[in-house]
């Protein structure tokens, strides 16, 4: 029984280590060369659906709105809000306090290409601290919004 | 007797494995969605070994309702993540433990690692998009030492319950 268990501990630590290195090999694969090309567009999700509600061009410098958030009347504004000064884009999230539905604000930045989640209420805050992303998506899960980055911009000439 | 003291165990493993569940989902360590040290593992790998897969099984998805529910996240986003987690981590821990050719480290750490593997899974249906791929690989990676923690720390328990299992029958 003793031999036994040292000889599965042996097993233990080698499945471990080989594990740790290859996962950590295709960790950094991917870092390396997932993220090679720069973004030209960033599409900002919302819900379950897969067409952008709000399309950020790197390219020609400008954001599109496809369309307006259902939203109940008893918010008294218009969501998506884009501030073209501020450069940020202001969505509805999901998770609410005390009923009330909270936004998610990111911004982003035509120079740099990068979004970044700069206000969201959840309980973790998980993806306003996952920080400025040039490439990475942002995930907010309890708000079902999400930001993905894309290398080809969309017909945005028409 | 032995039915109704391993009725009163398990319950109070369930109760261990909720508070578990509950203060690690409160440290946030690593900016990823859904990732956490998985303590709540402990207490499906120690009745794994301690009973069978059955009782480890049913103990786990009711561990996962309950913390939803004291949450107030049941049928949420989240909890179709960490539902799917869990399934996935106790099939492969069952699995591996009939293998018998692991120890408490391997079969944990490959929980841990297929839990990840569920988790993302779920993730792509709940998000609708496979944005939650990118995530796959840091997951993977942080899944191991979580993991092997993990594991380190049931094989401690399950040498103690022993002695204590052998003192008190």
């Amino acid at each position: 029984m003793k031999k036994n268990l040292s000889v599965k501990n042996k097993r233990d630590i080698l499945l471990v280590t080989l594990l740790f290195t290859l996962l950590g090999g295709i960790f950094i694969l991917f870092r390396l060369f997932a993220f090679q090309g720069e973004a030209a567009v960033a599409n900002v999700y919302y819900g379950n659906s897969n067409e952008p509600i709000v399309s950020i061009d790197f390219v020609n410098y400008r954001v599109i709105k496809n369309y307006d958030q259902n939203v109940s009347n008893s918010y008294d504004q218009i969501y998506p809000i884009i501030d073209e000064a501020e450069g940020t884009i202001t969505l509805l999230g999901d998770y609410e306090l005390s009923g009330v539905r909270q936004i998610v604000v990111i911004q982003y930045h035509y120079g740099n290409k990068t979004v970044q989640i700069i206000q969201e209420q959840s309980p973790n805050n998980i993806c306003s601290r996952e920080g400025v992303s040039s490439g990475w998506p942002l995930i907010c899960l309890p708000n079902r919004v999400r930001v993905e980055f894309g290398t080809t911009p969309e017909d945005f000439t028409v | 007797m032995t039915q109704m003291r391993k009725m009163t165990l398990l319950a109070n493993f369930l109760a261990i494995a909720i508070v578990l569940n509950i203060i690690e989902s409160a440290i946030p360590i690593i900016p990823v969605p859904g990732a956490k040290l998985g303590f709540a593992n402990i207490v499906t790998l120690i009745i794994l070994y301690v009973y069978s897969f059955k009782e480890s099984f049913a103990i786990t998805l009711l561990r996962v309702v309950l913390v939803a529910l004291l949450s107030g996240k049941l049928l949420g986003i989240t909890f179709y993540m960490s539902l799917s987690g869990a399934v996935f981590a106790t099939l492969a821990m069952g699995f591996f433990k009939k293998l018998d050719f692991f120890g408490f480290v391997g079969v944990s750490t490959l929980g841990s690692v297929f839990h990840a593997i569920g988790q993302i899974i779920a993730g792509i249906f709940v998000i609708g998009s496979t944005a939650v791929l990118f995530y796959l690989p840091i997951m993977l990676l942080l899944s191991i030492p979580a993991g092997a923690l993990t594991g380190i720390i049931a094989q401690r328990f399950y040498k103690i319950w022993q002695a204590w299992h052998n003192d008190i029958t």
